[in-house]
């Protein structure tokens, strides 16, 4: 110890220099607009150049099981293609009002309150703000910030983010929140207890936002509480997709939403 | 106070007024200003703690950064050509500098060869408008920008940092 106090003491000009310098920059930084801009982005770039390349090794082990999600869904799709054939053929294409983009998440987060995904499309690839975000299985989240390359994804295992979902033989709907404990359940707020609901029945998102398009799957119930004050159910939600390992997603371009939302203003 | 100290307090005063009122307007061919408040750190007394020395060049720094806004880049330029002045002094002055010795700054620099005196003005102003413009623009891709900028601008520094120099010494005796 007394060694150490004693380097110290013979190198004080050193370490009043260093300090001094050090707070000169900091103060740079910290003051100057440009230089800060300039920092994060060298520290942004960083951060999602690593995060890119270890999902490119994740990816490289989940290959197999990838390929035969793919696969199923290719069938699946085949499936309605062939069965709705005409119906496209005829004036679908003309109205087509949701637009899907692929894109792969590169960094998935569940252990938060607040958590947020990062996918690999950018404003390159005509990702904007507030576009929806969903897997084969079920809804992932809302984009909320766009870069080049890149884009956040707040996640619904976020206590932020509140969904429009309905019940799906009653039509009664509910806004879809987390309360940040288990990532697998979802709770339903503000079903009116005049609804039908049963154990098992399965949410799908409700239609009433301009995000996602009507009926996505996100989970089946899975406890109802009533509580005797309140007009309202508690409906706890088992979600179909899991979170924790989604990997390849669609994003939904709703090319109606200016158009929606100009009309809401007005009625607001 | 001695009248070493109030000279020091003088100084910091007078460049500080000098080099933000007036030659950061100077605008030679539009950019190039000359850095007058050099001068505080070359002819800042030998004899003075070195802590002293490193503080008080941050806050003289600092304080040019309040006149061009830029805070943080004067004050680092200045902390570092006060860090290495003393391994500058004994690379230009050779053995013959000795900081607890009898003499003075001014005596190594009124009898020092011409050579001397213009190698030690030019190392100092070299590695501060090299610090300072690339702090300034803080890009490595602007290298070639910044190294052309820094040999123009030192001329000129050297130009009147020597005069000024000249002047406060002259005025001395």
């Amino acid at each position: 110890m007394q060694r150490i106090i004693d380097s110290i003491l013979s190198n004080k000009d050193v370490l009043v220099f260093i300090i001094l310098l050090l707070f000169s920059l900091y103060l740079l930084v910290d003051s100057n607009h440009y230089h800060q801009s300039k920092l994060n982005n060298l520290s942004n770039n960083f951060v999602k150049g690593v995060f890119k390349e270890s999902s490119y090794i994740k990816e490289y082990f989940n290959l197999k099981n990838e390929n035969k999600k793919l696969v199923e869904e290719n069938l699946n799709l085949k499936n309605i293609f062939y069965s709705s054939q005409e119906i496209l053929n005829d004036s679908i294409l003309i109205s087509q009002k949701y637009f899907f983009s692929s894109a792969k998440i590169i960094s998935n987060n569940f252990s938060f309150s607040k958590n947020y995904l990062m996918i690999d499309k950018g404003t390159k690839h005509g990702i904007k703000k507030e576009m929806g975000v969903a897997s084969k299985n079920g809804i992932i989240g809302i984009i909320v910030d766009v870069t080049e390359n890149y884009s956040s994804v707040m996640s619904i295992l976020n206590i932020n983010s509140k969904i429009n979902a309905k019940i799906n033989n009653s039509l009664h709907f509910g806004t879809l929140e987390w309360i940040g404990t288990n990532p697998n359940i979802l709770n339903l707020n503000d079903v009116p207890k005049i609804a039908n609901v049963k154990i098992g029945d399965s949410i799908v998102t409700g239609g009433m936002s301009t995000i996602f398009p009507e009926n996505i799957n996100i989970g089946v119930v899975f406890k109802i509480d009533s509580i005797s004050a309140s007009n309202y159910y508690k409906i706890k939600v088992k979600l179909t997709n899991d979170m924790t390992s989604a990997r390849n997603v669609y994003v939904i371009n709703n090319k109606h939403k200016k158009e929606m939302e100009s009309l809401k203003f007005f009625s607001n | 106070m001695n009248t070493l100290n109030i000279n020091i307090i003088i100084r910091f005063f007078l460049l500080v007024l000098v080099q933000g009122l007036v030659f950061n307007k100077f605008d030679l061919f539009g950019i190039y200003d000359p850095y007058v408040s050099l001068v505080f750190v070359l002819v800042f007394p030998i004899k003075i703690n070195r802590i002293l020395f490193l503080i008080i060049s941050f806050f003289f720094g600092l304080t040019l950064d309040y006149f061009t806004n830029s805070l943080g880049v004067n004050a680092a330029a200045f902390t570092i050509i006060a860090f290495i002045k003393p391994y500058i002094m004994s690379f230009v002055f050779g053995n013959f500098y000795n900081p607890h010795g009898v003499k003075m700054i001014k005596h190594y620099i009124m009898e020092s060869t011409i050579y001397q005196k213009i190698l030690y003005i030019l190392l100092i102003i070299l590695i501060h408008h090299f610090v300072m413009f690339s702090l300034e623009s803080f890009a490595i891709d602007q290298l070639a920008i910044i190294i052309k900028k820094t040999i123009y601008n030192s001329f000129l520094s050297l130009i009147f940092c020597f005069t000024f120099i000249y002047l406060l010494v002259q005025n001395e005796r």
